[in-house]
């Protein structure tokens, strides 16, 4: 499923694509969970909506103020479960989270981040089902993105 | 949310990007111009918005169309303008916007009936070539992602100053924003012109709410001040890395600019 996952430094045209049209972004009015992750330290936030139709992720949409790596995961994650039940959806973060390992800190904190709005948009949909009155449900980022780049190994 | 706010935006968008995809000098230049004056009229819409009581967004709904040629951008520029009159009420700004728009329109026409203004369109063939330069691949990565990182970016402050601007009261505030916006627009073209020369232009993805709706403003400001370092170091780095005499200058040139920027927000803290 990952296999195709490139970040921007490889510059295919899978990824300029992403770039320049984006997949899915923006905002869902009739969302059935909304979830964030922010960085508190830089301001830097993604936003997912899910719609759900029993579990299956019918639509989704995301939006950030963040870099343009965090786009280009967001665009290509969210493509990738679109229209899948939302257990492949959780198993596709820990694909995604394994293949962690290639990208530099700061790529990996942006990929986190968009993987964290998601996670946290299906606890907003667990809330919501259970009867809580919550907009949204926030998550806080451990790691920042001012990472330094030197930390790669 | 205001309809005829979103639609003056995507309007300046939509001329805007014309001016950036279209290659004859003339041309674009005065679709610059045209997209500047909606720019204007957007923001007028906004003050009589916020004067009746009522409040905007700045949701858009519109993609980039990747045309083919001069001829098809000015076309579809035509029908937008005429689709955007439709939401035009019976006031004295209303009849501003009517009558540069009609301008507009006219000179719009007058140009599609000179067939040789008529050429391909070269900004979205995503051949990412500098004009003639022969750049290394490793450069035109970094410059391309350096170009789409700081276009939206600009477009972003832009619509938050502005954003910004419209609600304060304080005279010094109200000025640090209109020098900033004007600076970001500066920028904003630069870029544009430059993706457009690559041919990886693309419109900068829509703001979410949470983007322009500061709640801090402090904190919003020495955030700011920080991206403006961080604007700062990638200019530096992109001047370091590209062996190119042209754009090394040009990107010094933006660099110093950023250095006044930060200093230009301290007057908001």
């Amino acid at each position: 499923m990952f296999k195709d996952v490139k970040m921007p430094e490889g510059m295919d045209p899978q990824v300029l694509e992403h770039l320049m049209n984006p997949k899915n972004y923006g905002k869902l009015e009739d969302a059935s969970g909304v979830g964030v992750a922010v960085d508190e330290k830089t301001g830097e936030y993604v936003i997912f909506y899910i719609k759900t139709q029993e579990k299956i992720l019918q639509d989704l949409r995301f939006a950030t103020n963040g870099c343009q790596d965090t786009v280009v995961v967001g665009s290509m994650f969210s493509e990738m479960i679109k229209g899948d039940v939302i257990e492949n959806g959780k198993a596709a973060i820990a694909k995604m989270e394994k293949k962690l390992g290639s990208l530099t800190p700061k790529q990996r904190v942006c990929t986190d981040m968009v993987l964290e709005a998601f996670v946290a948009s299906l606890i907003n949909r667990e809330n919501l089902l259970k009867g809580a009155k919550e907009e949204v449900h926030i998550l806080k980022m451990q790691e920042s993105c001012e990472v330094e780049e030197t930390e790669h190994e | 949310m205001n309809k005829l706010y979103q639609a003056k935006h995507e309007l300046w968008l939509k001329i805007l990007f014309a001016s950036f995809a279209i290659n004859d000098k003339q041309i674009k230049r005065e679709l610059y111009n045209f997209a500047t004056i909606e720019f204007r009229h957007m923001k007028w819409v906004g003050e009589a918005v916020l004067k009746a009581g009522d409040d905007y967004n700045y949701d858009r709904t519109q993609m980039l169309h990747k045309s083919q040629s001069v001829f098809e951008i000015l076309r579809t520029l035509i029908v937008e303008l005429k689709e955007t009159a439709a939401l035009y009420k019976e006031d004295i700004l209303s009849q501003r916007m009517i009558t540069d728009e009609t301008y507009m329109i006219i000179h719009i026409a007058s140009l599609l009936e000179k067939r040789e203004n008529d050429a391909p369109i070269t900004a979205f063939n995503m051949a990412r070539k500098y004009g003639n330069k022969t750049l290394p691949q490793a450069q035109i990565d970094a410059l391309t992602l350096f170009l789409f990182e700081e276009s939206y970016k600009e477009y972003e402050l832009i619509l938050i100053y502005a954003y910004m601007q419209a609600r304060t009261t304080n005279l010094t505030h109200f000025t640090v924003f209109q020098d900033l916006i004007d600076e970001s627009h500066f920028h904003l073209y630069s870029f544009g012109e430059m993706m457009a020369k690559m041919g990886i232009l693309a419109l900068p993805r829509e703001l979410h709410a949470r983007s322009y709706i500061i709640q801090d403003i402090k904190k919003f400001v020495l955030d700011g001040i920080a991206e403006e370092e961080a604007a700062k170091e990638m200019c530096k780095t992109l001047s370091g890395a590209i062996e190119d005499e042209d754009l090394k200058r040009f990107f010094d040139f933006v660099n110093y600019q950023e250095s006044y920027h930060i200093e230009l927000m301290k007057k908001l803290l």
